[in-house]
C-alpha cells in the first residue's frame, strides 16, 4: 500500500521533531509501557490535527501545544492502561547508553527533579529548557509573557534548591 | 548551580537523544492508516446514551405521576416528583459535559484545554451529589395511608429512623462532596480506588490552573 502524500509529509515532520515528542512523553510518564502508549497517543492526535495545521504558526509551537495537552490529560487514560497488559508496538525507540558518566548522572537528576514539578510548572520548565521564547511559551500555554517570566524564575529557584540539597 | 548549568545539562540530553533516538517509520505509518477516535470523542456516545436513557426515565415517571395522580398515595407522588426532578438535573449535567466535549480542542492553548477537560472530569462529582440526594425518596415512595394507620411502634421507629438518617446523610454528602474537601479522610474513603484517580487528578489540575489564572490572557 502506498503512503498518501500528506502522510509522507507527516512522517517526515515526526522524524525531524521526534525529540520533542519523546522529551515531553518522558517527562509526564514514569512507566515504560505507559510512555509507549502516550507517545502513540501524541502521534495519533498530531495526525488527526495535521490537516488543520496552519503553516503561519511555527511547527514546533503547534507540536508542543498538542503534545503537552495530550500528556497533561493522560491521567484520564492512565488508570485504564493498568488493566491492559498487552505490549504496544514502539514508535520512537531510545537506544540506552550503557556507560554511566557524570553527564549521564546530571541528566537523570535533572529529569527526576522536572518530573517532581506540578504538571503546568513542568510544561513551563520544559519549554524554557527547549529554548522557546517567552512569547511562544505564553502562546502555547495561554498566559501572559509577564506571567511566564515570573513562573520561570520561581521554578528555576525550586530546581536550584533541589540541586543544592544533593550538593551539600 | 547556575541557570547555564541547567541549560547545559539539557543540551547534553538533547545531543544524547539526537544520537540515540530512532523513529520506527513502519509503526508510525500504521498510525496514519488506522481510523481512530479521540478519547473525548469516544466519550460522546456514552453521554448521549445517558441523556437519552434519562429522558426516557423522566417521561416514564412523569407519565406515571400524571396517570396515578387521582389514586396514588401522596407519599408516592411526592417521592416520584423529587426523584424525577433530580434526574432532570442529572440530565442537565450530562448536557453540560456534552457541550464541554464539543468545545475541547487539543490544539488550543494548554491552560484553556486543560481547564475544560478538568471541568469535564470534575463535573462527574455533581452527578454523584445528585445521586446521593435521591436517597431519602427511596425510603418513602412505598408508604400508603393504610400502612401508616396500621403501623406499630417498631414500624414508626424504623421508618422515621431510616428516612431521617438518609435525609441527613444525603444533605450532608450533597453539601460536602466538593473540590474543597478533597483532602478530607471521609472523601478519600468514598473516592478510594484507581477508577477515581482521574477525578482526583482533575481537581489538582484545577488548583494549578487557578494559580495561573490570576494573570491569564
Amino acid at each position: 500500500m502506498t503512503i498518501k502524500p500528506n502522510a509522507q509529509a507527516f512522517l517526515d515532520m515526526i522524524d525531524t521533531h521526534k525529540g520533542i515528542i519523546y522529551k515531553i512523553a518522558n517527562s509526564y510518564c514514569k512507566d515504560k509501557e505507559n510512555r509507549k502508549d502516550l507517545i502513540q497517543e501524541i502521534i495519533i492526535r498530531l495526525w488527526l490535527a495535521f490537516e488543520k495545521y496552519d503553516p503561519t504558526y511555527k511547527i514546533s509551537t503547534w507540536m508542543y501545544t498538542i503534545a503537552l495537552n495530550v500528556s497533561i490529560s493522560f491521567y484520564r487514560k492512565e488508570h485504564r492502561r493498568h488493566q491492559i497488559n498487552h505490549s504496544l508496538p514502539e514508535v520512537i525507540h531510545l537506544y540506552e547508553q550503557t556507560e554511566v558518566d557524570d553527564t549521564h548522572v546530571a541528566i537523570e537528576r535533572l529529569q527526576l527533579f522536572i518530573k517532581e514539578l506540578k504538571e503546568i510548572d513542568r510544561a513551563v520548565m520544559l519549554l524554557y529548557l527547549e529554548d522557546t521564547s517567552q512569547e511562544e511559551i505564553a502562546q502555547i500555554l495561554g498566559i501572559t509573557s509577564t506571567n511566564v517570566s515570573t513562573k520561570i524564575y520561581r521554578i528555576k529557584q525550586q530546581l536550584k534548591q533541589k540541586f543544592s540539597t544533593i550538593n551539600t | 548551580m547556575k541557570n547555564t548549568d541547567i541549560l547545559t545539562i539539557w543540551k547534553s540530553y538533547d545531543q544524547k537523544l539526537n544520537e540515540n533516538l530512532l523513529l520506527n517509520r513502519k509503526n508510525a505509518e500504521d498510525i496514519t492508516k488506522i481510523k481512530v477516535r479521540s478519547f473525548l470523542t469516544s466519550m460522546r456516545p456514552l453521554k448521549i446514551f445517558a441523556i437519552l436513557a434519562g429522558i426516557l426515565w423522566v417521561v416514564f415517571v412523569d407519565t406515571l405521576i400524571v396517570l396515578l395522580f387521582p389514586v396514588a398515595s401522596p407519599f408516592f407522588l411526592i417521592s416520584a416528583g423529587i426523584q424525577v426532578l433530580l434526574t432532570k438535573l442529572s440530565i442537565g449535567v450530562y448536557l453540560y459535559q456534552w457541550v464541554l466535549i464539543e468545545l475541547v480542542d487539543i490544539d488550543e492553548p494548554v491552560l484553556t484545554t486543560q481547564e475544560r477537560i478538568a471541568h469535564l472530569q470534575a463535573s462527574t462529582l455533581w452527578v454523584i451529589r445528585i445521586l446521593f440526594l435521591q436517597l431519602p425518596v427511596w425510603t418513602t415512595f412505598y408508604l400508603t395511608q393504610s400502612l401508616i394507620e396500621s403501623g406499630g411502634i417498631l414500624f414508626y421507629t424504623l421508618q422515621i429512623g431510616f428516612t431521617a438518617g438518609f435525609t441527613l446523610l444525603s444533605i450532608w454528602l450533597y453539601r460536602n462532596i466538593s473540590y474543597e474537601n478533597r483532602d478530607k479522610k471521609w472523601f478519600k474513603l468514598i473516592f478510594n480506588g484507581i477508577e477515581w484517580n482521574p477525578i482526583r487528578k482533575s481537581m489538582e489540575l484545577l488548583d494549578q490552573i487557578k494559580d495561573y489564572s490570576t494573570v491569564r490572557q
